[in-house]
């Protein structure tokens, strides 16, 4: 082949593809515009509908009957805005209905696709649609290697009990990344009695890898039951688990949290002492400013810092301690404490969140 | 003599074949990439998500420098991005113009002790300010020491671990900060994030917002738009399937904060800071052993305002490039080396020998064909179809980054603005693209006698150019 035979080949092939291209964007237009007029009434018709049955002025089988008109995925969500909307037993039974459409069984049949996309919708489908009888569903979306549907099926948390679910979810946090992480602990947050219940036993295995992810979530439900379990792991050997344990005390206060921190505001690493400390200004128990006037004369600058933040969460006694401090001997303490000092309140709340 | 223009002639047909090529596999990789892409983010609970309290903390970066027509609009705009925790550090890079003034007017501003660590090294620091109305806006007031010196200045004063640098003359979409985060919600290990940057000329603009999606009517910026959508939207997407590209947007990208302290932050010295930064971070990631991603997403956009003169465009592309042949010289231990994975295999190789030396290769092939014309060497016929294979693949390219746009995120709705994109699309090939060569070309001679510069543009105002552009409409 000769190279004017190859130019012209390729010139030819351009020509086509540069006409196949006009004509795809001329038939992509004229495609959405046909179904945006299709389906604005039917969405419209889906609403009002939605709207008359939340009212009770309209029987299930009305609202059945609009989704099975609309395409699975605009039908889902549909449900997903309607949910948002309508809770409790009225929703619940929407949700057993549909276990009987067609539509619905094929969504759920998608669990198993091999195309993430299609087990999306499923677990979009089932965060807001799903009963009992989906949890081997869930479970299994929940273990999807895909990390959207993961997270949609993470959803479906807030509306089935199940302490088999919750479990399975337990058992992942630890391994997620920290904004995935803090995604299903919100989500669990919801979950409370179930997830009380295993972290309890969780707590006990203290060669537990996950130790610290589980009390870091722990420490963000507040939950009063769980805090004898920080205090007895405030001895544990992993500075990490002691961290954590220090954050989640701070959130506690009563004496045995108090005494707790004491003692961590004098463990051995550093970001210990420094959440010790941050904690005990959180609880600004007066019993416990002299440890944290100590703990400004730390040889860590960020448990300096703590401490002078701490100490003006003590009030009038704090800041005399650091008035001292800034007159003091002690270089360091004397700098930290005119670094507080001249700080303004809105800089002091900035800080402190 | 004859013969030497035939194998000159060869070899760049070879050269054009074999960069085709390549842009061929990436128009591809987009297909599915762009797919995935639309799905994510069309997906309910993700936006559900984004409203949750795992969204982690960003710092968003301003650099500043004469700004004072977009400052106010720019920032107000930013201080009101959806997104439950950011803080924004604007860095007033020693304007010559009343931008801090305009600051200090617009938000109150009042000066407070600098209570952080240098940890990177930046032109002295001349004054810190808090604003009284937002609580959430930081400003410091530096001597002039260039874009990426003020970006240094920013990261020293940030507080979260995750900044993003934006140019104070772009306007950010409201939830795109929610969508930038997307992929630290999927648990990815990333590194940096790429969003897409759009041409805000000829939209129109209302508080800091775009508020009419348009393609400009005036050639130069319509033009852009074209070139814009085609880098974004098959460039960066198709880069993602293939190891990352080494171009995140300084007008709009977000990175992980530990890493930018350890490689040092933006190098001042360099030309386009971006490249350079993104490059760095792939060489310390790869010889650390990091695992780590940088993602391009399409969805999150920031529009910003592009040279409407051919003077003003012509110093952005020569600056660009000029960056471009510095950083491929600088880190040019990368290139071939295995060592890098595909960034040292394919990146690497891909920014030099087809985005460095192609305004080279092209002047060459348009000397080489029109000497083989006079001496008869080539005939008319084929020098012709030559020129119609290398132009019609452009338009090509070009198109196709309109059939995406189409398929996906459609900002342009009016059919109007569609015909006009189309045409840019093909106009573009015609003399816009031999400027470009032209341009680009330049930079060879002056990367090693001109040094780093703020890219000086006179800017309309978003505002004013909105009110101008809705004029010509109506008009």
């Amino acid at each position: 082949m000769t190279s004017r035979q190859f130019l012209l080949i390729v010139a030819v092939a351009q020509g086509v593809l540069l006409v196949a291209l006009v004509i795809l964007i001329i038939l992509n237009r004229w495609v959405r515009v046909r179904r945006s007029a299709r389906l604005n009434p039917q969405r419209i018709e889906l609403d009002g509908v939605m709207q008359r049955w939340s009212l009770g002025q309209a029987p299930s089988d009305e609202v059945l009957r609009a989704l099975a008109r609309l395409p699975v995925p605009v039908a889902i969500d549909g449900l997903v805005t309607w949910s948002a909307r309508i809770g409790g037993e009225r929703w619940q039974e929407l949700a057993r209905a549909l276990e009987s459409q067609w539509w619905a069984r094929a969504v759920r049949a998608d669990s198993r696709s091999a195309r993430w996309w299609k087990r999306l919708d499923c677990a979009r489908f089932l965060s807001v649609a799903a009963t009992s009888r989906d949890i081997g569903r869930v479970l299994q979306l929940l273990r999807d290697h895909h990390p959207a549907v993961q997270l949609a099926a993470a959803t479906t948390l807030e509306r089935v009990g199940s302490s088999t679910l919750v479990t399975a979810a337990l058992e992942q946090l630890p391994f997620l990344g920290p904004t995935v992480q803090a995604y299903y602990a919100s989500v669990l947050k919801r979950a409370r009695p179930a997830v009380l219940r295993h972290l309890q036993q969780l707590f006990r295995r203290l060669d537990d890898p996950r130790l610290p992810r589980l009390i870091e979530f722990a420490g963000r439900l507040e939950e009063p039951v769980l805090r004898e379990g920080f205090t007895t792991l405030a001895t544990h050997p992993q500075a990490e688990v002691r961290t954590q344990v220090a954050r989640a005390l701070g959130k506690f206060p009563h004496s045995e949290s108090v005494a707790a921190l004491g003692f961590l505001v004098e463990d051995e690493a550093w970001p210990v002492r420094a959440q010790a400390t941050r904690s005990l200004g959180m609880i600004a128990d007066p019993k416990s400013l002299p440890a944290v006037r100590e703990a400004l004369r730390d040889p860590e600058w960020w448990v300096r810092l703590r401490a002078g933040l701490a100490l003006t969460r003590f009030g009038a006694a704090g800041r005399n301690a650091l008035l001292e401090a800034e007159m003091g001997g002690h270089q360091e303490a004397r700098d930290m404490a005119a670094l507080i000092l001249g700080l303004s309140p809105q800089a002091l709340a900035e800080y402190a969140a | 003599m004859s013969e030497l223009i035939r194998v000159t002639d060869v070899v760049i047909l070879a050269y054009f074949l074999a960069l085709n090529t390549f842009y061929a596999l990436l128009l591809v990789l987009s297909i599915p990439e762009i797919w995935e892409q639309t799905r994510l983010a069309e997906d309910e609970d993700f936006q559900r998500l984004m409203q949750s309290d795992a969204l982690p903390p960003i710092t968003i970066l301003v650099p500043a420098h004469n700004e004072s027509a977009t400052i106010e609009a720019s920032v107000t705009a930013i201080l009101t991005l959806e997104y439950r925790n950011f803080e924004v550090v604007v860095v007033n890079d020693g304007s010559k113009d009343d931008t801090l003034e305009r600051l200090r007017h617009a938000f109150e501003l009042y000066e407070v002790p600098r209570t952080y660590p240098e940890t990177l090294s930046t032109c002295p620091v001349l004054a810190v300010y808090r604003s009284r109305t937002r609580t959430r806006l930081l400003v410091i007031d530096k001597e002039n020491g260039g874009k990426a010196d003020s970006l240094n200045a920013a990261i020293n004063a940030s507080r979260f671990p995750l900044v993003i640098a934006v140019d104070a003359d772009t306007l950010i979409e409201p939830d795109a900060l929610l969508r930038l985060t997307r992929p630290f919600l999927l648990g990815r290990q990333i590194a940096a994030v790429g969003g897409t940057v759009r041409v805000a000329n000829g939209c129109t603009v209302k508080d800091g917002r775009v508020n009419d999606a348009r393609v400009p009517r005036r050639f130069l910026p319509g033009i852009q738009v074209v070139e814009y959508l085609r880098a974004f939207l098959f460039g960066r997407l198709g880069w993602n399937r293939l190891g990352g590209s080494l171009v995140i947007s300084g007008a709009f990208g977000l990175f992980r904060k530990e890493y930018l302290h350890a490689i040092g932050g933006y190098q001042t010295r360099s030309v386009v800071e971006d490249m350079d930064l993104v490059i760095r971070l792939h060489r310390h990631l790869r010889q650390h052993k990091i695992r780590y991603e940088i993602p391009f997403i399409p969805d999150p956009v920031a529009w910003t305002e592009v040279p409407e003169s051919g003077r003003i465009l012509a110093r952005q592309r020569e600056r660009w490039h000029r960056g471009l042949i510095a950083a491929m010289w600088q880190y040019k231990g990368m290139l071939f080396n295995p060592r890098y994975g595909r960034v040292g295999l394919i990146a690497m190789p891909f920014f030099t020998f087809g985005e460095m030396i192609a305004p080279l290769i092209e002047v060459m092939g348009y000397i080489v064909t029109a000497l083989g014309l006079a001496l008869g060497v080539v005939n008319t016929s084929f020098a012709l179809l030559f020129l119609l294979v290398a132009w019609g693949y452009g338009m090509l390219l070009s198109l196709w980054a309109v059939v995406l746009e189409e398929v996906s995120f459609r900002r342009y709705g009016r059919l109007g603005d569609l015909i006009r994109l189309l045409c840019y699309g093909t106009l573009e090939t015609f003399g816009y693209r031999q400027r470009t060569v032209w341009w680009r070309l330049k930079a060879f001679f002056t990367v090693f006698t001109l040094r780093q510069r703020w890219g000086e543009m006179t800017r309309k105002g978003f505002e004013d150019a909105g009110k101008q552009a809705a004029g010509s409409t109506s008009s």
